[in-house]
C-alpha cells in the first residue's frame, strides 16, 4: 500500500463523495452544499479528505458568489494536521482570488485569521511546536479557538500526531521536559500520552523504541538496475539473432 | 475487479453528467457567440456596415483577392484538396512544410489573407475554412499582436470546430495529422492563457474594449475551456481505451468499448491531447493535485503516445514536473525533469529544423532552471550531466542558491521560480461589468497568480533554510554533543537547534514514486501515487543529548554508462550492416589502404591504456 493511498483516497470517504470527486460533477456548483456537509462531517469526527475539500475550494475559484468563509477557514484548519503534508499549501493555492464580500452586516473573518493560520502553519513546518502552542493559546487566536477549532473534534491531538510524527524518526531518547513543550501537555500527562505509543519513560527520558528511521546505519548504495533499462539491448539482441538464424 | 466494475459504474454517471453539461453549460458557452448579445451586435453592425458600402467593398475585395500572391492561391487550393482527401502526407507537407515557408515569405509582419477572401479558392468548405482560421489566428497569436476582436473571433472559431467535432451527426470523416490535433488544442489552451492574462490587466484598457469585456459573458472563461477538453475526453471514451490496452482486451473488445467516436484516430488523439491539456489548465489555475489526478491514466514512459507529437511530450514532462515541485516532490520532480532533458539534449541533434524548435528549447532552458531548484532543496545524484548544463545556464543562481544564510539565497530562488514556473491565470475575470466594483479592483492592486504561488513557494524554502547549514556540520562528525552543535550556529540555542534537527529528518524523507512504472496491478498506478523514501546520505539520530551521524555512501555507477554504450554501438552496428557493400572498383585498393587505418587506431589506444595501468 504506498504511503499516499490513505491520503488520495481516504477509507472514510463515502462512494457519493468519491463519484463526485472523481468525475466532471465536481464542477457543478450545485454540488457545494454535499461537499461542505462532508467538510462538516469531517471536522466532527475527525475525519479528513484533502480532496473533497480541495474540491470545494475549486467550486469557490470558479464561483466566486458560493465563497463561505467560514468553510475556507475550516478547510485550512483541517489541512493543519496533514503537515508534513503540503496540503496547507495546497488549499492556499486555490485561494488566490478572493472576492470581496458584499455582504458587511458580517464581516469576513478570513483576512485576519489567514496570516494567523499561515504563521502557525509555518511554525509547524519548522518545527517550532513551543512556539506553535503560545500562538495558538494566545489571545490573538481566540476567535480562531472559539470559532472554529473547538468544533473541530480532536484538533489538538492532530496536533500532537503531527509533532509525534517527527519525534518519532528522529530521535531515540528525548526528555520529558522537552517533549512536554512539544505536545503541551504537563509532564506528568506526557507518560500516559506516550503509553499508547508503546513509548516508555525512564526517569527524566523518553525512550523511543527502535523503527525504521531512528535505527541508522551506515550504508553503501548499491547500484540497482532495472530490467526496463536493458530491453533495448535485449530486444536488438533477439532481433538480431532471429536475423542470423533466418 | 470491483475496481473496473466501480469506474465503469462512475462513468456510467459522467455520461449522464456529460449529457447534462451538454445541456447545460455547453450550450451556453457554445452557443454564446452566435444567441448572447455581443455578436449579434457586432454582426450585424457588420451588416449593415456591409449592405451601406457593398460596392465599395466589392472591389475593394477584388482588389485585395488579386493582391493575394499566386503561389499562395495554388497552396490553398492544394491544401484544401488534401485535407478533402483526407491525404494525411500532403495535408503534413502543407501544414507543417508550405504554410512555415510562405509565412516567412509573405506575412513574417502580417495577417494570412481573411477566410473570407480566400472561400471562393476552396468552394466555400466551411470546414476548411475553421481549420483556415485556426492557423490564421494562431499565426496573429504568434508573430503579431492580437486585439481584442482577434482574441473574440479565435474564440469563436474554436467554439465552432469542437461544435463541429463533437455536435455533428456521428463522428466526423475527416483526418488530420497528429501534430496538428495537438497544436490545435495546445492553441487553444494558449489563447485562453494569453486572454486571461491580457483581461486582468485593467489599467491599459480602452473604453470600448472595456465594454466588450463587460459583455463578454462566456468568452475564453474556465467552464467553457474545460467543458471542450471534457467533452472530448467523454466523447472519445479515452479514458475506458487506455484502461483496456492496458487490461490487455482484444481488438474486439476495445472498439466495442470505445464506441464509434472512440474508434477514430482523430477522436482518440483529441481525447488524448485533452487529458494533457488538462493537466496544464489546472496548473494553469494552481490545482497541481487535480492535475495529477486527471493524468492517472496516462501513462509517462518512453512508449507512451504522448511521445509521437515532441512539443507534447516536453510539455506534458514540464507541467508534471511542476506539480511534483508544488507537491514538494522535490526527487519526483528531478526525475521528471532529467528524463526529458535527456531527450531533448538526444533529440536536438536531429530536430534543428522543426518549426517547433526554438519554442522547445525555452522550455527546456526553464526547465534546467526548475531542476536546478529541486536539486538545492532536494540534492540528488541522479544525473551529473543535467547539473552540468544547468550549471552553465544558470550558474549564477546555482551558486546564490547555495548560501548559507537563507535571506541571501531567496532572491536566487525567486529569479529561477518566476522565470521559469508557468504562466499562472487568475480563474475569473474583474468585475468589467459593476464600474463601481471595478474602480475598486483597480484600487486594490490584487496580487497577480504568479507572485501568489511564488510567495508559497518562498515560504517552503525558508522552512528548510538552515538544512543544508546543518548538514554541513553534521558531515564533520560521527556523534556530537547537542548543546556544541547549536554553538556552531549563528543565534541558535540547543532548543532551536533540536527543532532545525527535526526539519533536517522531515527534509530527508520525502513523498517519492519507487519506481517510474506503475507496479503491477496496483490499484492507483497514477502519478500521485508515492511511498516515503530517503532522499539525503546523511542520516542521523538524537539521543538525550548526543547527536549520532552516519553516512551512507553510493557505489560507483556504471550501468547507465555502459548501457548507453552498449544502445550506441548496437546503432553504429546496425548502420554498418544496413550500408551498401563498397562497390568492388579497382580489386585490392580498399583494403589496401583500410589495414593500416585500423591498425593505426588499435595501435594508438593500446599506447593510451598502456599509459593509464601505468
Amino acid at each position: 500500500m504506498a504511503a499516499t493511498a490513505e491520503w488520495e483516497t481516504p477509507s472514510t470517504r463515502p462512494d457519493e463523495i468519491e463519484n463526485l470527486v472523481s468525475g466532471v460533477d465536481r464542477y457543478n456548483p450545485s454540488n457545494v452544499s454535499i461537499l461542505e456537509d462532508y467538510l462538516y462531517h469531517q471536522t466532527r469526527s475527525n475525519e479528513y479528505d484533502c480532496f473533497a475539500n480541495l474540491a470545494i475550494l475549486k467550486l469557490y475559484q470558479f464561483n466566486p458568489q458560493l465563497y463561505n468563509p467560514d468553510v475556507v477557514v475550516n478547510v485550512l484548519v483541517k489541512a493543519l494536521t496533514a503537515i508534513p503534508f503540503p496540503d496547507f499549501n495546497l488549499c492556499f493555492a486555490l485561494l488566490g482570488e478572493r472576492p470581496t464580500l458584499n455582504n458587511q452586516d458580517e464581516p469576513d473573518p478570513v483576512p485576519t485569521l489567514l496570516p494567523l493560520l499561515t504563521t502557525l502553519h509555518s511554525h509547524l513546518l519548522q518545527c517550532r511546536y513551543p512556539k506553535f502552542w503560545a500562538l495558538f493559546k494566545s489571545s490573538e487566536c481566540e476567535s480562531l479557538r472559539d470559532n472554529y477549532t473547538v468544533e473541530c473534534a480532536g484538533f489538538e491531538d492532530s496536533i500532537r500526531e503531527v509533532v509525534i510524527k517527527s519525534v518519532r524518526p528522529a530521535f531515540k531518547k528525548i526528555s520529558v521536559e522537552r517533549l512536554s513543550t512539544y505536545l503541551d501537555l504537563p509532564a506528568a500527562e506526557v507518560a500516559t500520552y506516550v503509553e499508547k505509543l508503546d513509548w516508555k519513560v525512564e526517569g527524566q527520558d523518553v525512550i523511543i523504541p527502535p523503527n525504521q528511521e531512528n535505527h541508522i546505519e551506515a550504508t553503501v548504495v548499491r547500484e540497482n538496475v532495472q530490467f526496463s533499462q536493458l530491453s533495448k539491448i535485449i530486444g536488438h539482441a533477439a532481433k538480431t539473432s532471429a536475423i542470423a538464424t533466418a | 475487479m470491483t475496481d473496473s466494475s466501480q469506474q465503469r459504474m462512475m462513468w456510467a454517471n459522467d455520461a449522464e453528467i456529460d449529457e447534462e453539461l451538454h445541456e447545460v453549460d455547453m450550450n451556453i458557452a457554445m452557443g454564446s457567440y452566435g444567441q448572447e448579445g455581443m455578436y449579434e451586435d457586432v454582426q450585424s453592425r457588420i451588416d449593415n456596415v456591409a449592405l451601406a458600402a457593398s460596392m465599395q467593398q466589392q472591389m475593394e475585395q477584388q482588389a485585395a483577392f488579386a493582391s493575394i500572391p499566386d503561389v499562395v492561391k495554388r497552396f490553398i487550393v492544394h491544401f484544401h484538396q488534401a485535407v478533402v482527401n483526407n491525404n494525411l502526407e500532403q495535408i503534413t507537407a502543407a501544414y507543417e512544410g508550405g504554410w512555415n515557408r510562405l509565412t516567412e515569405k509573405y506575412y513574417a509582419k502580417t495577417e494570412w489573407p481573411e477566410a473570407e477572401l480566400i472561400a471562393p479558392l476552396v468552394n466555400d468548405d466551411p470546414i476548411f475554412l475553421i481549420l483556415y482560421r485556426e492557423l490564421y489566428y494562431r499565426h496573429v497569436y504568434s508573430r503579431l499582436n492580437p486585439d481584442i476582436d482577434d482574441r473574440f473571433h479565435s474564440y469563436e472559431n474554436s467554439c465552432e470546430l469542437f461544435n463541429y467535432l463533437l455536435n455533428s451527426d456521428g463522428p466526423v470523416t475527416h483526418e488530420l495529422p497528429e501534430q496538428w490535433l495537438w497544436d490545435i488544442l495546445d492553441e487553444f489552451i494558449y489563447q485562453f492563457q494569453s486572454f486571461s492574462v491580457w483581461r486582468s490587466k485593467v489599467k491599459s484598457k480602452n473604453e470600448d474594449e472595456l465594454v466588450l469585456l463587460a459583455d463578454g459573458g462566456q468568452v475564453w472563461s474556465c467552464y467553457s475551456v474545460l467543458n471542450v477538453l471534457y467533452s472530448l475526453i467523454q466523447k472519445s471514451r479515452i479514458n475506458e481505451y487506455i484502461v483496456a490496452t492496458r487490461e490487455g482486451k482484444s481488438e474486439e473488445e476495445i472498439t466495442e468499448i470505445v464506441g464509434e467516436y472512440g474508434q477514430k484516430p482523430l477522436y482518440r488523439m483529441l481525447g488524448y491531447f485533452s487529458i494533457i491539456c488538462l493537466l496544464r489548465v489546472h496548473v494553469l489555475l494552481g490545482d497541481f493535485t487535480l492535475a495529477l489526478k486527471v493524468m492517472e491514466n496516462v501513462e509517462l514512459s518512453q512508449k507512451a503516445p504522448l511521445t509521437r507529437v515532441t512539443a507534447c511530450h516536453v510539455s506534458t514532462y514540464y507541467y508534471v514536473g511542476f506539480c511534483y515541485m508544488a507537491l514538494r516532490r522535490y526527487p519526483d520532480a528531478t526525475r521528471i525533469f532529467v528524463s526529458i532533458l535527456n531527450f531533448i539534449s538526444r533529440m536536438r541533434r536531429y530536430h534543428t529544423r522543426s518549426y517547433q524548435y526554438d519554442q522547445i528549447n525555452k522550455t527546456a532552458d526553464r526547465m534546467y532552471a526548475l531542476f536546478a531548484i529541486c536539486h538545492a532543496l532536494s540534492p540528488s545524484r541522479l544525473d551529473d550531466n543535467i547539473v552540468n548544463i544547468a550549471k552553465e545556464k544558470h550558474g549564477e543562481q546555482i551558486s546564490r542558491m547555495s548560501r548559507s544564510s537563507i535571506e541571501d539565497a531567496i532572491p536566487a530562488f525567486e529569479e529561477l521560480f518566476i522565470y521559469a514556473c508557468p504562466k499562472f491565470i487568475a480563474a475569473n475575470a474583474p468585475p468589467f461589468e459593476d464600474p463601481e466594483a471595478l474602480a475598486a479592483y483597480f484600487q486594490e492592486q490584487t496580487i497577480e497568480p504568479a507572485q501568489r504561488h511564488l510567495a508559497l513557494f518562498l515560504s517552503d524554502v525558508r522552512g528548510q533554510g538552515s538544512v543544508p547549514t546543518l548538514r554541513s556540520f553534521l558531515k564533520l562528525y560521527t556523534s556530537i554533543d547537542a548543546s556544541k552543535l547549536a554553538g556552531f550556529l549563528e543565534d541558535a540555542d540547543e532548543e532551536d537547534m533540536v527543532q532545525q534537527m527535526m526539519v533536517l529528518k522531515q527534509c530527508s524523507r520525502r513523498i517519492g514514486r519507487v519506481s517510474i512504472a506503475p507496479t503491477e496491478g496496483s490499484k492507483n498506478g497514477g502519478l500521485l501515487e508515492g511511498d516515503i523514501i530517503t532522499t539525503s546520505d546523511l542520516d542521523f539520530v538524537i539521543d538525550g543529548n548526543m547527536v549520532h551521524v552516519v553516512e551512507a555512501t553510493v557505489g560507483r555507477r556504471y550501468a547507465g554508462w555502459f548501457i548507453r554504450n552498449a544502445e550506441h554501438t548496437q546503432r553504429v552496428l546496425d548502420q554498418i550492416r544496413d550500408s551498401p557493400l563498397p562497390k568492388a572498383k579497382a580489386p585490392g585498393a580498399p583494403p589496401a589502404s583500410a589495414p593500416p587505418d585500423s591498425s593505426g587506431s588499435t595501435s594508438s589506444k593500446k599506447v593510451a591504456w598502456g599509459k593509464a595501468s601505468a
